[in-house]
């Protein structure tokens, strides 16, 4: 399996002044294509903001990140978005659906920005990717039409849609029940070992996190083991 | 449709209260900018053709003489006192027929008629008023005014068979209660002559319909014992904005005063200029106070949805998208506004003209005056344009701004 992802002593400080924090210190980490990773750790330990670093939604104060091989450290705001566009995948844990378009549109609204797809074939992408999530029959409904677990199932049908390298999950299933949170792991374990994509997922649920493939223990900004 | 234009849209669509006041505001405020510059223009533009209809283009005067325009101080000295009113000026036209045919060498100029002027005493029905004839030849004087056009009883063939016709101002025809085909009597030089009336006209001015008599110009010449010469030479031009320039290149060729009908009508021009002005500015505070709105509506947009402005960013929108997202939002609502605010003020404006007003003064109308002007409609919206692209860029580059790890980074547990 290949490494799609590799950080190399990531420090990241947060806040200014007396509450400037030392959140990430000299994160070293590597992620492979197809298989499930887990970072875990208490609140406060610096999972979420390591996970902010990887999607290039942040920027480290030292320390390099490899997206498929390429550097990201010189990389201007544009060419970071047109990397997140194409290798990356978000699935949060509020779903961020945008609320004024239907399901089927969310998924192509990356799609679109991509241009990589005619209008059809991005209709057929995105209703395949509904059927993957198991919601192809509520593809016409508008994103606050539809229940807690199906929203996050749209949320990670979009993330899909540019067939990102790497798919990154913040707490994917914090917001939802026991049932919906099994439901929407298995998913996307099966989708990430089936399409061959890198899954990191930030946890601070031990058990999900037990069933990943790799899991990366964090602790007061620390990677341990 | 385009994804940004799309997603401009369905945001935009989600504020429809917000959305609809700003609209409205830039629907007002540009239909009443036009309303009013159609207005103001339009009354300055009817009392331009009423004083042109009535005085002419330019009107050649005085002959003037050039005196010493300086002398030297002392003798000898190269040192010289500039002298004050250096010009001597005879008051009319001494050879008007000479000054007619060198006229009429300047392309400018499409006709010239002599005009002599005086006092004289009206008598008619027991009554006596003060008036001032004019003396015209009526062929020449109907290419260089509209008097034809403002007999409103009577008749202008009935003045041009009859040698001792006359045509009687409307204020002054119902002030002695002269209607047509009554006689008059005018004492001026210490005789009389009698007239009859062969029309009444009104031009609008008060000054001009309450003591002006048109009659032909022998019998003026007869009546003020003026045989030769004219008081003015009345001049109408292919273009009346190039009254000016025509008169400064005409003075010094014909040694005679010219004055335009800008230099004339200067007072009341610049009381239309300063309404016009005044009340652009008033109305454009509606254009302004909606950009405000706008900007507010926007604001509002942007805070409502900043998770989804960093969910597009994280998904490869870039910051230019972003600001082109809220700035296509206020570009609608303002093509949106423009739009309507045209067709609200061309309804409204075709709808004054229909108004009923009468106004007598400096000119004659019974109904609103309007200046259909395509400016008008142009300059609104570029108004509108710069106060909506101003209230919009501003949020636009607030949103674009926003860090995605940051917002994402607030919305989690």
């Amino acid at each position: 399996m290949s490494i799609v992802l590799k950080t190399e002593n990531l420090n990241r400080f947060l806040g200014e002044g007396e509450n400037r924090v030392h959140a990430l210190r000299d994160v070293s980490l590597q992620a492979e294509a197809g298989k499930t990773h887990a970072i875990v750790g208490h609140s406060g330990s610096g999972k979420s903001t390591l996970l902010y670093l990887l999607g290039l939604l942040d920027r480290p104060d030292s320390g390099t990140i490899e997206i498929e091989g390429k550097a990201t450290a010189a990389l201007t705001d544009d060419q970071r978005t047109q990397m997140r566009s194409q290798s990356l995948g978000f699935v949060f844990q509020f779903h961020f659906l945008i609320k004024e378009f239907s399901a089927l549109e969310n998924i192509t609204i990356p799609m679109k920005k991509l241009g990589r797809w005619s209008e059809k074939e991005m209709r057929e992408r995105g209703m395949g990717l509904l059927q993957d999530v198991g919601l192809e029959d509520k593809a016409a409904r508008l994103g606050n039409h539809l229940s807690g677990g199906e929203q996050q199932r749209v949320a990670i049908a979009r993330a899909l849609a540019n067939d990102p390298a790497i798919l990154l999950a913040d707490e994917p299933t914090g917001n939802l029940d026991h049932k919906n949170a099994d439901r929407v792991f298995d998913l996307l374990s099966k989708i990430s070992h089936e399409r061959g994509n890198a899954f990191i997922m930030v946890s601070h649920n031990p058990e999900l996190a037990q069933r990943c493939d790799v899991v990366f223990p964090m602790e007061d900004g620390f990677l341990k083991g | 449709m385009n994804t940004n234009f799309q997603i401009a849209l369905r945001f935009l669509l989600s504020r429809k209260r917000a959305m609809l006041m700003s609209l409205g505001g830039i629907v007002f405020g540009v239909g009443f900018f036009i309303i009013t510059q159609a207005q103001t223009s339009g009354f300055e533009q009817f009392f331009i053709k009423t004083i042109l209809g009535v005085n002419g283009m330019a009107r050649i005067e005085d002959r003037f003489q050039s005196t010493m325009r300086s002398m030297q101080a002392e003798k000898g000295s190269n040192f010289r006192v500039s002298l004050e009113d250096s010009v001597k000026y005879i008051s009319g036209v001494e050879f008007p027929q000479q000054i007619m045919e060198a006229v009429h060498h300047f392309p400018d100029v499409t006709a010239a008629a002599p005009v002599i002027r005086g006092s004289a005493m009206l008598v008619a029905n027991f009554k006596e008023q003060d008036c001032k004839p004019y003396g015209i030849d009526s062929q020449q004087h109907f290419l260089v005014s509209d008097l034809d056009e403002q007999v409103i009883y009577g008749s202008i063939e009935a003045f041009q068979k009859n040698p001792y016709g006359v045509l009687v101002g409307e204020r002054l025809a119902r002030r002695m209660k002269l209607m047509p085909n009554d006689t008059l009597l005018l004492q001026a030089q210490g005789k009389s002559s009698r007239y009859r009336v062969a029309g009444v006209f009104e031009t609008g001015i008060e000054q001009v319909d309450k003591e002006r008599i048109y009659l032909h110009l022998s019998a003026a010449r007869t009546l003020l014992e003026r045989p030769t010469g004219a008081s003015f030479i009345q001049i109408n031009l292919n273009d009346p904005q190039k009254a000016p320039e025509f008169s400064a290149r005409l003075e010094p060729v014909i040694s005679h005063s010219v004055m335009s009908w800008q230099r004339r009508e200067k007072t009341w021009l610049q009381v239309f200029y300063v309404l016009r002005i005044s009340s652009a500015l008033t109305v454009s505070t509606i254009i302004l106070i909606s950009g405000l709105g706008m900007f507010n509506t926007l604001v509002m947009i942007i805070i409502d949805k900043t998770r989804e402005i960093a969910i597009l960013r994280s998904m490869g929108y870039t910051r230019s998208d972003i600001t082109q997202i809220f700035m296509l939002q206020g570009l609608m609502v303002l093509f949106a506004g423009i739009i309507l605010g045209w067709a609200f003020a061309a309804s409204t404006t075709y709808g004054l003209s229909k108004l009923p007003i009468r106004i007598r003064g400096i000119f004659a109308t019974d109904s609103f005056i309007v200046n259909w002007e395509l400016s008008h409609y142009l300059w609104a919206a570029a108004i509108a344009t710069v106060i909506v692209g101003i209230a919009a860029y501003f949020p636009a580059r607030r949103a674009a701004r926003l860090e995605p790890g940051d917002v994402i980074r607030g919305s989690s547990t």
